[in-house]
C-alpha cells in the first residue's frame, strides 16, 4: 500500500518536475523568441531611423556617424570606427566604448585601412591620416588586445568609399547574425545615398546643361568671390578662352571703371540685395548686368549666404532696335517735312508777288506744289496702313474678283509713265488662272501699285517689266513662264507655298538688289539704300512692308528674287 | 555776279530759291547729289555752296569730309541747309567747316536769302 503510494508520489513528483522543466524550457524559448523579436523590431526600427536620417544626406561621413552612433544598442563592442576616403588623404574616426590601449587602436586602424586597401586595390599611407578619437580614455596599461573584429565596406554607386569596423577584446564574439544586420544597415544606407546621388547627378546635369546653353552670361561666385560657375557665354563676353577657368580678376580687368563688379558682389553678399545695372558696354556690345545673392535655406530656419550670381544680359538688339526706330522716325519726319516745306516756300514765292500768275513759271510752281502734296498724302496713307497692320486692324474685304482684270487695270494706269520712260510693261497669265478668285481687289491693287512703281523706279530706258500670273500647285512643276523679255523669276522653292496658290510676280530688267539688302526689304524700320534710276523719286520702303501685311492677311506670302545688274522680281501668293 | 551752287536732291528747293534770289546779282547752279556737286564745284568754282545733308550717293556729311580732306578742291564757304534739326548733327557739320546751318522748314525763303547775302558779304570783305 505504501509502496503504491510512494510510487504515485514519485510519478507525481516526476510529473511535477517534468512539467516544471518543460515549463522552464518553454519559458527559455519564449524569452529567446522575445529576444529575437525584440531584436527584429529593433533592427527594423534602426533601419527605419537610418533610412530617415540617411535619406537626405549625401555626406558619407555623416551616414557613417549615424550608423556607428546607433550601433551600441544591438552589438556589444569595445571600439567602433570607420575610415573614409577624403580627397588627398584618409580619415579615421574611432569611438572607444571601454578604455583600451594605444596598441589596440593602432592595430584596429591598420586592419581597417588594410581592409579598405584590399577592397579598393590601392595602397594608403598610414602616416598621412586624419584621426579623430572619442569616447573612453586611452589607457596603455590595459594589455588586452583585439579579440574579435569585423569590417563592413560602404559602397556608393558601385564604388567603395569607406569601411566600418567593429572590435572587441573578447575573442569569438561576433556571430553571423551580428554581421548580417550591419551589412543590411550599411547596404540600405549606401542604396539610399546612391539613389539620392543619381537624382542629384541628374538634376545637376540638367542645371549644368541649362546654364551652359544659356545665351546670357552666367557667373557664380562663393562667399569668398571664388568663381564656382562660369558658363561659355560669359567667357565669350569677356573674351576668355572657353576651355579655361576664369577668375574674378578677369572680370575686374575687362569691366574697368564701367562696373564695380567686386563692390556689387560684396554688397549683394553682405546685404543680401539684388542689383541690376544700367547699360554697360564691352566694346560694341551692350549689357545689363544683374547681381543676385545666392542663399541656402537651412532646415533649422534662416539663410546661409553661399555667394552670388552675376548675369550678363545682352541688350544690344534692343538698343539696335531703338536706334533703327529713331532712324525710321527721323526719316518719316524728313520725308514729310521736305514736301510740306516745298509747298510752303512755293506759296511764299507766289504771295510775295515775284512770280507772274500768267507765266509758265507760275504753272510749274503750282505743279510742284501739287506733286509735293500728293507725295505727302501717299506717305500719310502708308503710315496709316502700316499702323493698322501693326495693330492687326487692317481689314481685308475678300470678294469674288477677276485677278487678270485687276492686273490689267494697274498696267493701264502705269502704262503712260512706262511709255514715257521707254520701258515695256506687259501681262502674262497662265491658262490655269481661274476667272474668279476670292481676294480683296483694292488691297491687291495696293500691292501691285507698290511692285509696279518700284519696278519703274529701278528700270532704265529700253528695259522691260512683266507681270506674270499663274496658279502653282506644290505637287506639280512650275508652269512654263514667258522668259523672252525678263529673266528673273521665283523658283518653286522661293514661292514657299504649301497648297495650290495664285502667284503674281512682277519681274523687271532693273538694277537688281544687293544680296545683303534683300533681308531688310520687308522690314518695317529699314529700307534698302538703293539708287533709283529716276532721282526725283524717293521712297520710304513702307510700301513693301504694307504689301507683305496685305498678302499675309490673305493667308499668302510675299517674296523677292534678284540678280544684281540683271533684274528683280517681287511676287505675292494667295492660297486658292 | 556771284555763283551759288545748290547741292540738294529736293529740286523744289533749288527752284524756289532761284526765284527768290535777285536774278541780277546771282547765278544759281544746282546738283542733285553730292557726287555731281563735287564735279560742279571743280568745274564751276562757285562763290558759295548750299548743301543738303540727306541725299543719295554722296550725302552732305561725306561731301564736307571730302572737302576737308582734299587740298586740291577749291575752298568755298558751305552753308548747310537741311530739315534735320538735331543739335548733334548741327554741331557735327559746324566742326566740319560749314559757315552756317539753316533748318529749311524753320526759315522763310527771304531769311535764307538774307543768310546767303550775309555769308557772301563776309567772304567779299575777307578778300
Amino acid at each position: 500500500m505504501y509502496m503504491f503510494f510512494g510510487l504515485v508520489v514519485l510519478v507525481l513528483i516526476t510529473f511535477v518536475f517534468y512539467f516544471y522543466f518543460s515549463l522552464k524550457k518553454r519559458e527559455k524559448e519564449i524569452t529567446k523568441e522575445r529576444e529575437e523579436s525584440t531584436r527584429r523590431i529593433y533592427e527594423l526600427a534602426i533601419l527605419k531611423e537610418l533610412g530617415e536620417r540617411v535619406g537626405y544626406s549625401l555626406d558619407v561621413e555623416e551616414i557613417l556617424q549615424i550608423i556607428t552612433g546607433s550601433l551600441r544598442q544591438f552589438i556589444d563592442y569595445t571600439a567602433v570606427g570607420y575610415v573614409v576616403i577624403n580627397p588627398g588623404k584618409l580619415k579615421v574616426n574611432t569611438h572607444i566604448e571601454k578604455s583600451v590601449s594605444r596598441e589596440f587602436l593602432s592595430e584596429m586602424k591598420s586592419r581597417m585601412v588594410a581592409s579598405l586597401s584590399a577592397l579598393t586595390d590601392k595602397t594608403y599611407d598610414l602616416e598621412n591620416i586624419d584621426e579623430v578619437l572619442s569616447g573612453a580614455i586611452v589607457i596603455d596599461e590595459i594589455k588586452q588586445n583585439i579579440g574579435s573584429l569585423f569590417n563592413i565596406p560602404l559602397v556608393i554607386d558601385g564604388e567603395v568609399v569607406g569601411v566600418l569596423t567593429v572590435a572587441h577584446v573578447t575573442s569569438g564574439l561576433y556571430k553571423e547574425a551580428d554581421m548580417t544586420i550591419l551589412y543590411k544597415i550599411t547596404g540600405q544606407a549606401s542604396e539610399a545615398v546612391t539613389r539620392l546621388q543619381e537624382v542629384v547627378k541628374k538634376e545637376k546635369g540638367k542645371l549644368n546643361a541649362m546654364v551652359e546653353s544659356m545665351g546670357d552670361g552666367v557667373l557664380m561666385v562663393d562667399s569668398e568671390y571664388r568663381v564656382v560657375v562660369a558658363n561659355p557665354a560669359i567667357k565669350r563676353i569677356i573674351k576668355a578662352d572657353v576651355s579655361k577657368d576664369v577668375s574674378i580678376f578677369d572680370f575686374i580687368d575687362i569691366l574697368g571703371g564701367k562696373f564695380d563688379i567686386r563692390g556689387k558682389l560684396e554688397e549683394s553678399v553682405s546685404k543680401k540685395v539684388s542689383y541690376v545695372s544700367e547699360r554697360i558696354n564691352i566694346d560694341e556690345v551692350f549689357f545689363e548686368i544683374g547681381v543676385y545673392p545666392v542663399a541656402h535655406h537651412l532646415a533649422k530656419g534662416g539663410n546661409q549666404i553661399l555667394g552670388a550670381v552675376v548675369v550678363f544680359h545682352d541688350i544690344s538688339k534692343d538698343i539696335e532696335l531703338e536706334r533703327v526706330r529713331e532712324e525710321f522716325t527721323g526719316m518719316i519726319v524728313h520725308e514729310l517735312r521736305s514736301p510740306l516745306d516745298g509747298v510752303k516756300k512755293i506759296i511764299e514765292l507766289i504771295v510775295s508777288g515775284s512770280v507772274d500768275t500768267g507765266s509758265d513759271k507760275f504753272k510749274e510752281y503750282l505743279n510742284m506744289a501739287h506733286q509735293s502734296s500728293a507725295s505727302m498724302l501717299e506717305l500719310v496713307n502708308d503710315i496709316l496702313d502700316l499702323s493698322k497692320l501693326q495693330a492687326g486692324k487692317f481689314e481685308v474685304n475678300k470678294e469674288k474678283a477677276n485677278i487678270k482684270e485687276v492686273i490689267e487695270n494697274r498696267i493701264s494706269f502705269y502704262k503712260i509713265s512706262a511709255d514715257g520712260r521707254g520701258v515695256s510693261l506687259d501681262l502674262w497669265a497662265g491658262e490655269n488662272v481661274p476667272e474668279l478668285l476670292e481676294f480683296d481687289p483694292q488691297a491687291v491693287k495696293q500691292i501691285l501699285n507698290n511692285f509696279l512703281s518700284n519696278a519703274l523706279k529701278f528700270t532704265s530706258k529700253g528695259g522691260a517689266i512683266l507681270v506674270s500670273a499663274f496658279v502653282y500647285n506644290p505637287k506639280e512643276a512650275l508652269p512654263n513662264l514667258d522668259r523672252s523679255k525678263v529673266s528673273v523669276f521665283p523658283e518653286a522653292a522661293d514661292l514657299k507655298v504649301k497648297s495650290p496658290s495664285l502667284c503674281v510676280a512682277v519681274s523687271d530688267t532693273g538694277i537688281g538688289i544687293p544680296e545683303d539688302s534683300i533681308k531688310d526689304l520687308f522690314h518695317t524700320f529699314k529700307q534698302a539704300k538703293l539708287n533709283p534710276v529716276d532721282k526725283e523719286i524717293k521712297g520710304t520702303g513702307l510700301g513693301l512692308v504694307i504689301a507683305k501685311g496685305i498678302a499675309e492677311e490673305h493667308g499668302g506670302t510675299v517674296g523677292v528674287v534678284a540678280k544684281e545688274g540683271v533684274g528683280s522680281c517681287f511676287f505675292f501668293t494667295i492660297p486658292l | 555776279m556771284k555763283k551759288i551752287l545748290v547741292i540738294d536732291d529736293d529740286q523744289f528747293f533749288s527752284k524756289t530759291l532761284e526765284a527768290a534770289l535777285p536774278a541780277d546779282k546771282y547765278i544759281l547752279l544746282s546738283a542733285e547729289d553730292g557726287e555731281i556737286g563735287l564735279e560742279k564745284l571743280k568745274s564751276e568754282k562757285p562763290d558759295l555752296v548750299i548743301l543738303d545733308l540727306m541725299m543719295p550717293k554722296l550725302d552732305g556729311t561725306a561731301f564736307l569730309k571730302r572737302l576737308q580732306e582734299s587740298p586740291d578742291l577749291p575752298k568755298v564757304p558751305v552753308l548747310v541747309s537741311s530739315n534735320l534739326s538735331s543739335v548733334k548733327k548741327i554741331s557735327d557739320v559746324m566742326t566740319m567747316g560749314a559757315v552756317g546751318y539753316v533748318i529749311k522748314s524753320d526759315e522763310s525763303l527771304q531769311s535764307i536769302v538774307q543768310d546767303i547775302e550775309r555769308v557772301i558779304g563776309q567772304e567779299t570783305k575777307k578778300e
